[in-house]
């Protein structure tokens, strides 16, 4: 077996440096073992936050990680400025966009189901720290490097096969039901490309939440004006010109119709492989939102190659019978050869499935007949 | 400062680590923040050898023999590789086992995004879905490779086993494939394919060739599936028009296994006997094979329509043609048949399905006449097998037993033959 890779060696430098530092450490192509190299945050006993150099941002419609809380920094090294270009950020080498995953904790050890109100600071007194994954701009694209924090809460690793972490899950608003024991999965480096490769085989890897709509969205900056993230990032001088168009539509905004939030959540949880360029073109399913033909959306479209995922299912959607519909089921599901996303989750997301359920029992319509060609047998 | 910060003392998580902070928090009552810098840094973690091989096939470069030593290897995430360039390689195909009946995440065992890539001499073995999936991919080399769920037959094994999709240049060499609930050996959606050496069994699917072309099929063993190998074209994909694939010299026997697929899936349509089927594609050559005791015959040829699904794509061809049958040898089969339109015949006429069945559907023109001829259609060379079209589109009304209008030829396809392929055909 040939030896493991060295990851570790070149950057040493960068983590010395950063001691006292105000802004992160960007080193060319530097892939540090440790994240306080990055010199993202100030880390103390009972909080994590990041630099105030850095900006937290949130997305307009964010995936569903196992209810984890995200808290998202982005930082555009001083001198240099993000360009708006097809009416989309294009980010200079030196940026890095962290995105730090955890949960509320309560006094059991439990971590907690509940809405996530976009802290700008971790308690680490009321919270527990899971991964941080680092998303930094080189010269040849993006690099993605998942560091996983220790037990301690010290430090993170990068650990680029990824992790696992058994976590047990109350909900705070059914706090008399049970815990959820489940395992938590951090990526490996190629499944993150699996999501922020959107067009496969030869796209580089790019944010699926610091982009042009998702930052379209309000939210509040950090002297606390609610606005439009973009609109922040040009006043920093961090962006050239602030995009135009709306905010990319929210599944979570009851104000929009069944339709459309049900479209916006396929289109964030599903579209960056289920697009026509990406790792999930080979189903024949898009889930952008943006379709060819309406067998494409899964319509009355048969399975090609989703084994026991089609859940003994004829079609990806019959209308008006979500029970019936293998886009349902796979939500649904927790199986790992079954459930959709394949990566991302190990939990069902409740609220998720309830919406695409619903907005499936909206549509109208049928299926087509069984098949003749079947087994006398059965 | 830093001194202030010595974290040996502080409990690692447990259920009270989360009071236990707070207790540190308040005894620190300044607020002293670092940024990481303290001297006695946290220590990184030890790796698994699932974790310490998964970090390899990430950081592997352009070159790279990742060895995989003898033993079994419990696996309990999908390993995947996106680099290119790489073998991974063990110690023969019972000897480097990568098991995975422990899998808890991931729809794969290995899966690859990675050209110039070869797999060899080792085994994969009871994944959750796939054993290997190589996605988008050109040059690839899976030698010597067996993938097997190992409880048999169960329609809760996972789909595939060895798993090429949209690629290029594929070479599949002493393979074995068992149990797959869909198809042991499946090249779907790609071009320039050899599958040859190999064994399927106890999988639906033997081998399927899907959505592809240019491929030859080889040397192979085909044997206890519900059907042995299928060459097939599906609507709705990105990748369609199936044709120019050669089946050869194969060994197709006994695949009467009882249709374990999930039901939704194609294959599940397939009755258990079936030696080989046709479905839609074009420009196929099926040669210098043994067919014997396939119990619902041994090849049949068919369009997409016959599964009755609703078809809703305007470029896709679901009729068969140019297929050419010839040289073959068909020994028993068709006494059994899984599939009522055929027992209906064989009831009707008192003997076994005929060894070679088309439905008879042939693409109408403009005035909904046949636009092509049966001899377009299906070629029997100078016959030397039993015959039926089954006259499939008007509900098996009057099945024909006449071979005469197939006593033909069809041009001879071309071998195939890849840069990667060192060894060259036989």
């Amino acid at each position: 077996m040939t030896g493991i890779k060295a990851l570790l060696g070149i950057t040493l430098l960068a983590g010395l440096a950063a001691c006292g530092d105000s802004t992160p450490n960007f080193v060319a192509d530097a892939r540090p073992a440790r994240l306080s190299e990055w010199g993202l945050f100030e880390l103390s006993a009972d909080r994590l936050a990041p630099l105030p150099a850095l900006e937290v941002v949130r997305p307009a419609n964010p995936l569903f990680t196992d209810y984890a809380h995200k808290l998202r920094t982005l930082w555009i090294p001083d001198g240099t400025q993000a360009t708006l270009v097809n009416n989309e950020i294009n980010y200079p080498v030196g940026t890095i966009l962290s995105k730090t995953f955890y949960y509320p904790s309560d006094a059991d050890g439990n971590v907690v189901k509940v809405v996530d109100n976009g802290a700008r600071e971790i308690d680490l007194g009321a919270a527990r720290l899971i991964e941080t994954r680092v998303l930094v701009k080189q010269s040849g694209g993006w690099d993605a490097l998942p560091y996983v924090w220790n037990d301690d809460e010290t430090e993170a690793f990068l650990r680029v096969a990824g992790a696992s972490r058994s976590l047990s899950m109350v909900d705070a608003a059914q706090p008399d039901a049970p815990a959820t024991q489940f395992a938590y999965f951090v990526p490996n480096e190629n499944q993150c490309s699996g999501c922020h490769t959107t067009e496969h085989p030869d796209g580089g890897m790019h944010p699926l939440g610091a982009i042009a709509s998702q930052l379209t969205a309000s939210a509040h900056d950090a002297a606390g004006e609610f606005r439009p993230q973009v609109d922040t990032l040009v006043a920093r001088g961090w962006l050239d010109t602030a995009p135009t168009g709306p905010a990319l539509a929210s599944f979570e905004d009851l104000s929009l119709g069944l339709e459309t939030r049900a479209l916006a959540y396929l289109n964030m949880q599903c579209g960056h492989c289920h697009n026509p360029k990406g790792a999930a073109d080979t189903s024949g399913l898009v889930l952008t939102g943006k379709h060819a033909t309406r067998v494409s959306t899964g319509v009355c479209k048969p399975p090609v190659a989703a084994g026991g995922g089609a859940g003994d299912l004829q079609y990806g959607i019959v209308p008006g019978d979500p029970d019936a519909s293998i886009l349902h089921y796979r939500l649904a599901s927790t199986k790992p050869d079954e459930m959709m996303p394949e990566l991302g989750r190990s939990l069902v997301h409740a609220e998720g499935v309830a919406l695409v359920r619903e907005w499936i029992g909206s549509l109208s319509g049928a299926c087509g007949a069984e098949p003749p060609l079947s087994s006398a047998a059965d | 400062m830093p001194s202030l910060f010595t974290f040996a003392d502080r409990p690692s998580y447990s259920p009270t680590s989360a009071r236990s902070r707070r207790a540190l928090a308040a005894a620190i009552a300044f607020g002293v923040t670092v940024t990481a810098c303290a001297p006695d840094e946290p220590v990184m973690p030890e790796l698994s050898f699932e974790e310490a091989l998964q970090e390899q096939l990430i950081t592997a470069q352009p070159g790279d023999v990742i060895e995989i030593p003898a033993g079994v290897h419990e696996m309990t995430r999908s390993l995947s590789l996106n680099a290119p360039g790489v073998t991974i390689r063990g110690q023969g195909i019972d000897v480097s086992v990568l098991s995975f009946k422990n899998q808890i995440q991931g729809a794969e065992g290995l899966l690859v995004n990675a050209d110039d890539f070869a797999l060899e001499d080792l085994a994969i073995e009871d994944t959750v879905g796939d054993a290997l999936k190589i996605n988008e991919s050109e040059n690839v080399i899976v030698r010597n490779v067996r993938t097997e769920w190992t409880g048999g037959p169960l329609t809760t094994n996972g789909a595939y086993g060895i798993y090429p999709v949209q690629s290029k240049n594929i070479l599949i060499d002493g393979a074995v494939a068992i149990g797959a609930s869909d198809a042991g050996i499946y090249v779907g959606q790609s071009t320039q394919i050899i599958v040859r050496n190999s064994r399927a069994e106890y999988n639906v699917a033997g081998i399927e060739i899907e959505n592809s072309t240019f491929a030859d099929v080889y040397n192979n063993v085909a044997t206890n599936n519900t059907g042995g190998i299928l060459v097939f074209d599906l609507p709705n994909l990105p990748v369609q028009g199936g044709r120019n694939t050669r089946v050869f010299d194969n060994e197709v026997v006994s695949n009467n296994v009882d249709n374990f697929a999930p039901e939704g899936n194609i294959v599940g349509t397939v009755p258990a006997g079936t030696g080989m089927m046709v479905l839609a594609n074009d420009s196929i050559e099926i040669f210098g094979n043994r067919f014997a005791d396939n119990q619902t015959t041994s090849v049949m040829v068919v369009s997409y329509l016959i599964n009755g699904l609703p078809l809703d794509d305007p470029n896709y061809d679901p009729f068969p043609e140019a297929i050419y049958i010839h040289d073959n040898n068909f020994e028993s089969g068709g006494e059994n048949p899984d599939f009522e339109a055929l027992a209906m015949l064989s009831e009707a006429t008192g003997q076994p399905v005929p060894h070679v069945v088309w439905g008879g559907a042939i693409m109408p023109d403009a005035d909904g006449n046949p636009s092509k001829t049966a001899s377009d259609i299906l070629c029997l060379g100078e016959g030397g097998m039993t015959f039926s079209n089954l006259d499939a589109m008007n509900g098996f009304a009057a099945p024909s037993f006449d071979l005469s209008p197939h006593l033909c030829e069809q041009p001879r396809l071309q071998e195939i033959i890849l840069p990667n392929d060192l060894a060259g055909a036989e």
